[in-house]
C-alpha cells in the first residue's frame, strides 16, 4: 500500500490529538487511493446503483489509459456525462505511482460472470450491427490491445449502452486529445437510435465470457 | 349567506393558512391535541438454542440500534462497518477530523475546543422522536436545546426590498398582521355564530387579533413585535415601520420563514452536548469490540442454515455466518455487492434513487452574529447556500463554527464544483446576509453527501411522482422491508416513509427486530 507513510505522519496524528470519543476507534493507516470499490462494487464487479462499471477483468492498459484521460480532463469533463464527471475528481489527485498501485490491486480481482440487465433487446438484429465493432474489438468482443480496443464481452450491459450513447451524442470522444475515443464517435453514429444500441449490446451479451 | 364553516373546516382552513402551529394552538384552545408517536423499543425473547448469532452490516444508527437490542437479549452480535468510523450520516467534525469525500479529501483545522464542532449530517432532534430520545437517556447522552428559529436572524432575497436583509421578526410580524386583518374581515362574528357558541367565537376573534397583533378595530397598524428602531426601555421606543405585504410577497422565503419552525423542526428541538456523534459513541461504547471498522462487506449469501457474509479485514477476505442479518448498507451499493437476494428485492433496491444533500461550514474568527443580536437560529437567503446556522452552543465564547450552506435534496451543482469554487460560492452567499462575512470566516469545510465515501447519497428517494409513494412504490417498499428467507432484513431510514431522520432509521430497526422476534417466539 503506497502513501501509507504520508497518512501516518499527517492525518493519524491529527485524530490522535483530538480528544473526542471516536478517536480511539480511528485506526492507523487511513488514506490511500484505493477508493475504487465504493463505486465499482466489491472486487470491481460493477455497481449499477452508482453507474460504476466493472473493473474486474478489464485490461490494465485500458484502465491506465482511462485513468490518465480522466486525470488530464480528456474524459469526464462533459457536463452531460454525469458519472464521468463523478469519476474525474477521483483521478485528478492520482500520481503515476498510485496508478501503478491501483492496476496491481485491480489486477488481483477475480472476474465473475456479469449479470444481464438488458433483456428487451433483439440480439439477432444486433448481430449485423456488431460487424462494425468487430473490426477493432474482435469477433468475440474479446478486445485487441494492438488497436487499443478493450474487451466488451463481460462488461456491464448498462455501461456499454450508456457509453455508446455518450459517443453518439458527443459527450465522450470529442476532446481533442482523446484519439481513441475519437475513433468511436463515427462508429457510434452508425447506430441509428437507442433501439439499435440496445440490440447491439444485446448481441454482445450473447458472446459471454 | 355563505355556507357556515364547521369547526373542523375552520381548523383545516387555519392550518392551511398559518401552518400546523396555528392548528395546534387553536386545537388546544378548543381542547383537542394531536397524538405523539409511539415508543416501540422491542423486548426481545432470548435467542432459540443454536440460533443466537446476528451480523449487522453497516454501523449506521439503525444497525447500531439492532446490534444493541440484540446484544441485550443475549445474541452474539458482530457489526461490520466499511469506514474507519461508525455513524454513517451522523457525523460530527472537529479539529483533525477527515472529511472522506471521494476526490476531495479535507482535514478539519478548527481550534481544538469542545464547542468548536459541526454536525455535518444529522443536527436536530425533535421532541417527538421518542425512540431516539430514549436511547440518549439510556446511553447517557447529555442533551441541550437546539435553537432553530431566532427572531433576530435575517431573511434576504434579491427579489425583495432591493436585496436588503431584514429581521425574521419583521417578516413574521408583518405577514401575520396582513393575514390577521384579512382573516378578521372575512370571518365576521355573525358567520362564526353559526357553528360556534358566542364565547367560542369570541375566543377565535381574540386569537386572530393576537395572531396578527391587530388593534381593537381589527386593523394592523404595525407592532412592536417587529422590534424597535431605537429606545423602548428607559425612553420612548420608536417602532419599526410596517413593511407592506406587497413587498414581502416578492420572496418565496416568506413562507419558508413561517413554516421552517413548524412540525418536526418546530420547537423544541434538541442536540447532544458536544456533537450528534455522542449518540453513536454511546452505542459503540456499549457494544465494545462487537463493532469492527474498515471491514467492507463484499458478499451476502442467505442460505437455509444461515446468512454467510464475506468481508475484508486489512485487505484479507474473511467470512462470518450468522442466524440473522440486519443490513443498513445504502441500497444503491447492493448491486455492487455479491449476493443471492431474491430478484424482486433487487428490483426494489434498484428503484430507489440516490438523494443529494450538501452542507458547508466555517470557523468564525469571532462570533460576529452576536454583535448583530443573533444568538442562534437560521438566516435565510435566496442565494444557493439557502441558509446560515448560528451555533446554539458556545454563546459568548471567542469563536464558533457557523453552518455556511445547507441544501437538503439538492446541491448537485455544488457537488460538481472544485473545493476552491465551493468556498467562493459559500462566501458569496454569506455576504448577502453579513457584509463583513468574508473577513470573519476561515477554514472552510464542505460536505457533499452524494460524494462521501461509503455513503454516496442522502437520503433514499422512493417517490418519483413528486407527492408521496404511489401504490407500486409502496409495493416495492414492502418487498424490501420483508425479510429474505426469514433471515436477512434491510434496515435504515431507506426502509421508511420518512427518510433523513434518525428516528426513522431506529424505527426501521425496531420493525425488523419485532418481526424476527415474532418468528423466534412462534417457532419456540
Ligand atoms: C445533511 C443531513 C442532515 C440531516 N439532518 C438530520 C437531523 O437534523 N435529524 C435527524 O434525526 N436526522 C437527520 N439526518 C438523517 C440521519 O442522519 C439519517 O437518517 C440516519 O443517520 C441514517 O441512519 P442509517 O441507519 O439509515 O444508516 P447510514 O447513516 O446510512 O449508515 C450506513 C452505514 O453503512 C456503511 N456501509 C456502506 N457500505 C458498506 C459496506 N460495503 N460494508 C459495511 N458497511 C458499509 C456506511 O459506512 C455507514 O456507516 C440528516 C442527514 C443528512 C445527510
Amino acid at each position: 500500500m503506497i502513501k501509507k507513510g504520508v497518512a501516518v505522519s499527517g492525518l493519524v496524528l491529527g485524530s490522535l490529538l483530538s480528544t473526542h470519543a471516536l478517536a480511539q476507534t480511528e485506526g492507523a493507516e487511513y488514506y490511500n487511493d484505493r477508493y475504487c470499490m465504493t463505486c465499482h462494487g466489491a472486487d470491481g464487479m460493477g455497481s449499477e446503483g452508482i453507474r460504476g462499471p466493472r473493473l474486474a477483468g478489464m485490461e490494465p492498459w485500458y484502465i491506465k489509459r482511462q485513468l490518465e484521460n480522466f486525470r488530464a480532463g480528456v474524459r469526464g469533463t462533459h457536463e452531460m456525462d454525469v458519472p464521468g464527471t463523478e469519476m474525474r475528481p477521483m483521478a485528478v489527485p492520482l500520481t503515476d505511482a498510485s496508478i501503478t498501485d491501483l492496476l496491481e490491486w485491480i489486477g488481483g480481482w477475480e472476474y465473475k460472470p456479469t449479470e444481464i440487465t438488458l433483456t428487451n433487446g433483439d440480439a439477432a438484429a444486433g448481430q449485423p450491427l456488431y460487424g462494425t465493432c468487430a473490426a477493432c474489438h474482435g469477433a468475440e468482443a474479446q478486445g485487441n490491445e494492438a488497436l487499443g480496443a478493450p474487451a466488451l464481452a463481460g462488461q456491464n450491459d448498462w455501461y456499454l449502452f450508456a457509453q455508446l450513447k455518450n459517443f453518439k451524442a458527443g459527450y465522450r470522444g470529442t476532446h481533442a486529445e482523446d484519439t481513441y475515443g475519437a475513433q468511436m464517435v463515427p462508429m457510434a453514429a452508425t447506430l441509428a437510435d437507442d433501439t439499435a444500441i440496445l440490440n447491439v449490446v444485446s448481441y454482445i451479451n450473447t458472446l459471454g465470457r | 349567506m355563505t355556507n357556515p364553516v364547521s369547526r373542523r373546516e375552520f381548523m383545516n382552513l387555519l392550518g392551511a393558512t398559518f401552518g400546523t402551529g396555528a392548528l395546534i394552538r387553536v386545537g388546544s384552545a378548543l381542547g383537542m391535541l394531536p397524538a405523539v408517536a409511539a415508543l416501540t423499543r422491542p423486548v426481545l425473547a432470548a435467542p432459540a438454542p443454536g440460533a443466537g448469532t446476528a451480523v449487522i452490516l453497516g454501523a449506521g444508527i439503525s444497525g447500531l440500534t439492532a446490534a444493541w437490542e440484540l446484544a441485550k437479549a443475549g445474541y452474539d452480535v458482530t457489526v461490520l462497518e466499511s469506514s474507519n468510523r461508525a455513524g454513517g450520516r451522523v457525523m460530527t467534525l472537529r479539529s483533525g477530523d477527515v472529511v472522506d469525500e471521494i476526490g476531495n479529501r479535507q482535514v478539519c483545522e478548527w481550534d481544538n475546543e469542545p464547542h468548536m464542532y459541526f454536525n455535518a449530517g444529522a443536527a436536530r432532534i425533535p421532541s417527538t422522536h421518542r425512540n431516539l430520545l430514549s436511547y440518549c437517556k439510556e446511553l447517557g447522552v447529555d442533551l441541550e436545546v437546539f435553537i432553530n428559529e431566532s427572531k433576530t436572524a435575517l431573511i434576504q432575497d434579491d427579489a425583495m426590498l432591493d436585496g436588503k436583509p431584514i429581521r425574521n421578526a419583521e417578516v413574521s410580524t408583518n405577514v401575520r398582521g396582513f393575514l390577521g386583518e384579512l382573516f378578521a374581515k372575512s370571518f365576521t362574528t355573525a358567520q362564526l355564530d353559526q357553528p360556534f357558541t358566542e364565547s367560542e367565537a369570541e375566543t377565535i376573534m381574540g386569537l386572530i387579533r393576537q395572531f396578527g397583533s391587530l388593534d381593537r378595530e381589527m386593523n394592523y397598524k404595525g407592532s412592536n413585535r417587529a422590534g424597535y428602531v431605537s429606545g423602548g426601555f428607559i425612553d420612548h421606543g420608536v417602532q419599526k415601520e410596517i413593511i407592506e405585504f406587497k413587498h414581502l410577497m416578492k420572496s418565496r422565503l416568506i413562507s419558508q420563514t413561517l413554516s421552517a419552525n413548524e412540525g418536526e423542526t418546530g420547537p423544541l428541538l434538541m442536540q447532544p452536548v458536544g456533537g450528534m456523534d455522542r449518540i453513536i459513541a454511546g452505542f459503540t461504547r456499549a457494544l465494545g469490540d462487537r463493532v469492527k471498522y474498515k471491514t467492507p462487506v463484499m458478499s451476502v449469501m442467505v442460505k437455509e442454515a444461515g446468512v454467510e457474509v464475506a468481508y475484508l479485514q486489512d485487505g484479507v477476505p474473511q467470512t462470518i455466518t450468522a442466524d440473522y442479518c440486519f443490513n443498513c448498507i445504502p441500497a444503491h451499493f447492493m448491486a455492487g455487492i455479491e449476493h443471492n437476494l431474491p430478484g424482486d428485492y433487487m428490483q426494489a433496491m434498484k428503484y430507489i434513487r440516490r438523494g443529494e444533500a450538501i452542507k458547508g461550514a466555517f470557523q468564525a474568527r469571532e462570533r460576529f452574529w452576536e454583535k448583530e443580536e443573533i444568538y442562534g437560529g437560521i438566516s435565510w437567503t435566496s442565494a444557493p447556500i439557502r441558509q446560515l446556522w448560528y451555533p446554539s452552543h458556545g454563546i459568548h465564547k471567542e469563536k464558533g463554527v457557523i453552518l455556511a450552506a445547507y441544501d437538503f435534496g439538492n446541491g448537485g451543482e455544488f457537488t460538481r464544483l472544485s473545493q476552491a469554487e465551493r468556498v467562493e460560492w459559500l462566501l458569496k452567499g454569506g455576504e448577502k446576509l453579513h457584509s463583513n462575512y468574508r473577513q470573519m470566516v476561515e477554514k472552510p469545510i464542505t460536505i457533499a453527501w452524494h460524494r462521501m465515501n461509503h455513503m454516496l447519497g442522502c437520503s433514499a428517494r422512493w417517490g418519483r411522482s413528486g407527492g408521496g409513494m404511489t401504490m407500486e412504490e409502496e409495493g416495492l417498499y414492502h418487498t424490501l422491508q420483508a425479510p429474505a428467507l426469514g433471515r436477512h432484513y434491510m434496515i435504515g431510514d431507506q426502509i421508511s416513509f420518512h427518510g433523513a431522520w434518525q428516528e426513522s432509521a431506529i424505527l426501521s430497526a425496531h420493525w425488523a427486530l419485532a418481526d424476527m422476534d415474532q418468528r423466534v417466539r412462534s417457532a419456540a
